[in-house]
Formats: C-alpha cells, sequence, structure tokens
C-alpha cells in the first residue's frame, strides 16, 4: 500500500532524512518511534507530499509521490492525516470541518457530506458538539474529531504524527481507543508515536528511527523482545522505565 | 483669544446660486466619502491579491508583490499624487489623453486621478497586513488543508483567508479610516472636498475658526462612525470559543 525506497531528504547542507526504506502493506498498523529529531515526522509527512524529499521514491497505492506529474491533491485525499496539533480549521463549526474536504474535494452533496460527518461524529462519540466550534472543545475531543475528519474521506490508509503527544495525560486513552477500533477494522496505518502501550496492542510491526535512518524495522514481537540495535534498547529502556 | 466666534455663517448665502455655506459642506462631504470609498475597493482587492502573492510557495510571485510594496510605501502620497495627475495622462495614447485631458469634467479626472493614486497607496499597506495575518496562522493549518486535498486556492479561500481577515480587522480599521483622512489630498489638485470646500468658506467669509471646527467635527464624526461599524463588523464574525483569532 505505502512503499517507501530509499528516500533522503537535506535541508541546505544538513541531511534529515538518510536512505530509509520501509513498506507498509494493506491492512498493517506499523509503528514509527525513535527520539525526537530522528526524522520521523518529516518522513511520514513525505508519504503525502507534505514535505518533499530529494532523492528516493514513495509509492502509494501504486502512484509515485515525487513524482511532478502525480495529482497531489487527488493523492492526498485518499491518505488520511492527523497532526499533533489537531489542526481543525477554527473558523468552522465542527460538522464543517468534517464537510468541507467532501463537498469542495470529492463533490460531494452538502447534505451527503453532513450525514457521513454525522455518523463519524457519533462513531468518534462527539455528535453532541457536530454545531460547536474547535475552540470550545478540549484537546482530546479535538484530535477525535480531527480523526473522523480524515475518515471522511474514505480514507485508503492513515497517517498519524504523534496524535497524541500534544494532549493532557487524561485525554490521552480516549484518542487512543478510537485509533485502536480502527486498527481492529483492518485500515492501514503508520503511526509516528511514543505510546508503546498502543504499539504493543495493536502493532504489526515497529520501526525505529534515529538520526533520519531507519535502525530497525521488526515484528511487535521481535522489536519488544530482543531489539538488535543498541540505540533502539537505549531508547525503550528509557521510555518504558517507569 | 480676541475673536468674535460667529457660527450662524453656515446659514448664510454664498452668493452663488441659491446656496448656503452649509450645502458646500455637504457637498465635499460627499466628495471624501466617494473618493475614499472608492479607493478603498481598489486598495482591499488588489491589496489582498498581493498579500497572498506575497504568501506563495513560487519565488516570483513574491517578489512582485514585494517591489510593489517598497515602490508605493516608499514614495510620499503628495508626490505619487503629481504623478498620476500631471505626469501619467501624458503617457496615454492620444485620443485618451484627449479625453482625459479635455472632454472630462475637471472634477472628474481629478477624482479618478486621486481614486488610482490612494486605491494604490493603500494597497500596498494593505498587502502587508494580509500578509502577516496569513503569517501569524500555525503552518499546520495549511498543511492540514493539503492533507484533505484540497488545491492551492481552495486552501487559501476555504482555510487560510477567512481565519488571517479576522485578525487582522483592527489594523484594517485604521487602514480603512487612513483612506477618509488620506482623500483630503485631493484638496491640491483642485477637487472640491471636504477640506477643499473648508478653505475655500474660510477665504469668503473669513469666519477661517468656525470653518475648520466644523470640518475638525465632520472628519470625527465620519470615522468614529466607521470605527465603530468595522467593531461591529468583528463582533458579528468572531469565531465562538477562539482567542487567539479576532481580539477579545
Amino acid at each position: 500500500m505505502i512503499a517507501i525506497e530509499n528516500v533522503s531528504k537535506w535541508y541546505g547542507d544538513f541531511q534529515v532524512l538518510t536512505d530509509c526504506t520501509t513498506a507498509v502493506q494493506k491492512g498493517e498498523v506499523v509503528v514509527v518511534c525513535g527520539p525526537s529529531g530522528s526524522g520521523k515526522s518529516t518522513l511520514i509527512k513525505c508519504v503525502n507530499g507534505l514535505e518533499p524529499f530529494q532523492s528516493g521514491k514513495i509509492l502509494i497505492d501504486g502512484t509515485s509521490v515525487g513524482d511532478a506529474k502525480t495529482d497531489l491533491p487527488k493523492l492526498r485525499s485518499r491518505v488520511g492525516m492527523v497532526f499533533q496539533h489537531f489542526e481543525l480549521f477554527p473558523h468552522l463549526s465542527i460538522i464543517n470541518n468534517l464537510t468541507l474536504a467532501q463537498v469542495q474535494v470529492l463533490g460531494r452533496s452538502v447534505e451527503g457530506a453532513r450525514q457521513k460527518g454525522l455518523a463519524l461524529l457519533e462513531r468518534v462519540g462527539l455528535s453532541a458538539h457536530a454545531t460547536k466550534f474547535p475552540g470550545q472543545l478540549s484537546g482530546g475531543q479535538q484530535q477525535r474529531v480531527a480523526i473522523a475528519r480524515a475518515l471522511a474521506m474514505d480514507p485508503i490508509a492513515m497517517l498519524f504524527d504523534e496524535p497524541t503527544s500534544a494532549l493532557d495525560p487524561e485525554m490521552i486513552n480516549e484518542v487512543l481507543d478510537v485509533m485502536v477500533e480502527l486498527a481492529h477494522e483492518g485500515m492501514t496505518m503508520m503511526v509516528v508515536t511514543h505510546e508503546m502501550g498502543f504499539a504493543r496492542k495493536v502493532a504489526d510491526r515497529v520501526i525505529f528511527m534515529d538520526r533520519g535512518a531507519i535502525v530497525e524495522d521488526a515484528k511487535k514481537d521481535d522489536f519488544f523482545g530482543s531489539p538488535r540495535s543498541e540505540r533502539a534498547q537505549a531508547f525503550l529502556s528509557k521510555i518504558l522505565s517507569h | 483669544m480676541n475673536y468674535n466666534w460667529d457660527w450662524r455663517v453656515f446659514f448664510k448665502p454664498t452668493g452663488i446660486g441659491n446656496e448656503i455655506y452649509l450645502d458646500w459642506f455637504v457637498t465635499g462631504l460627499g466628495w471624501t466619502i466617494a473618493l475614499a470609498l472608492s479607493a478603498w475597493v481598489i486598495a482591499l482587492l488588489l491589496g489582498s491579491l498581493l498579500g497572498v502573492m506575497r504568501t506563495l510557495p513560487g519565488r516570483y510571485a513574491a517578489r512582485i508583490a514585494g517591489a510593489y510594496v517598497e515602490l508605493f510605501r516608499n514614495v510620499p502620497l503628495l508626490v505619487q499624487l503629481f504623478v498620476w495627475y500631471f505626469i501619467v495622462p501624458d503617457w496615454l495614447p492620444e485620443p485618451l489623453e484627449d479625453w482625459f485631458k479635455q472632454d472630462l469634467h475637471p472634477a472628474i479626472s481629478a477624482f479618478i486621478s486621486v481614486t488610482i493614486c490612494l486605491g494604490l497607496f493603500t494597497a500596498a499597506r494593505v498587502c502587508e497586513q494580509v500578509r502577516t495575518g496569513i503569517q501569524a496562522l500555525p503552518r499546520g493549518q495549511a498543511m492540514a488543508a493539503y492533507a484533505l486535498g484540497l488545491s492551492l486556492p481552495q486552501v487559501y479561500r476555504q482555510v487560510l483567508l477567512p481565519q488571517a481577515f479576522r485578525i487582522i480587522i483592527p489594523p484594517l480599521t485604521s487602514e480603512f479610516l487612513n483612506v477618509f483622512k488620506n482623500s483630503s489630498v485631493a484638496s491640491l489638485i483642485g477637487l472640491m472636498e471636504l477640506l477643499a470646500q473648508t478653505k475655500q468658506t474660510a477665504e469668503f467669509t473669513a469666519n477661517l475658526f468656525e470653518a475648520f471646527t466644523l470640518a475638525t467635527l465632520i472628519y470625527f464624526t465620519l470615522n468614529m462612525g466607521l470605527m465603530l461599524f468595522m467593531r461591529w463588523v468583528e463582533k458579528r464574525v468572531r469565531v465562538p470559543g477562539l482567542i487567539a483569532l479576532g481580539g477579545k
């Protein structure tokens, strides 16, 4: 579904991604972890072309992201993305946040988009908030709306960029619950996160990145059982010690 | 101060037609409002376009808009007015030049010059405010919009501009008021707007203090009214639960 082949990226002289290669199969849940500054967020933003990369190739369902001929808006509309800071549109009501791209990009009818939006709000437990504005919701609620907004486009895959790291601790679980449910339904997911509990529960594979490179790419049990690299071991011992 | 204030002067006949002096002020106010509003339409449309250009990813659009701003912001308004009124018409193709200089009523040709001048001058300032408004938004907003598959025009139209304009309502208000105040430069090329009518009344009646007091009151009331109107607009478009945008 998502194939990342030898991707490298530089900011000027500084190399942020070094020869990254991995793949996410249909229905697979892949967790990407690593210390901050390791390039995880950059990599996931390269996947739907939000960040350009200078060499290598990324294919989504056979379409090349970096190809100048690719219709990027169309490609992006098929891949859902959830951000660290939610990025709901603050000037639009919750329901309009959910219908905007459905109407503008997919050309759905306003009423059809509304029905779809309301159904998704129901699903993330927020139908009572449809007419409110993002600023009136808690962080956890906003992130659940953001997930619903992405799902409204009927994506073939979902990308999560540290979806819980801007949340207060008591709100993390309500977001993770939605993500676990999605994973169980067979959604293809690439998730940048430090939530190792989530990784343990639903990930098929775990990728560990450090200094812009993929250091480890292993099945979940292998990763948590016996990570091969020293750096992954050191990272795990640090975040799992409490 | 030894001065005999005489407020009845405004109701005295001017000796031209049946007009009293107050009529001159009314006519002048009419010109001032017409000038300012037409210049503001140009400034808002062109300024928004330039402001967007300054934030576009490509380099050329941003540079062109940047050069525009520097040119129009760094030359005094009065100099610009003289260029538009005295020099630019000479550059027009001959039939157009004749039409502008001879066929048009002098008031209309002056009006056109001032409107263009003031509109383009203010556009440079509006441009900078629109740019700041867009750049004040978190980078993630545009990213989220692109991630949903919106095209570049849609990202601006649906996501960035509605937020940016809410942020810049207060500075835009001062620009709006500035247009009204700056329109008084028109008096220097003989357009009988409010300031010119005031000067003329002062000269005709020798009641200089009364004339300028009235002009001050009219400008003040007008701008106060506009400011209250803009506050009302600001309140109307305020987004519930949003503190960062649109003030209080």
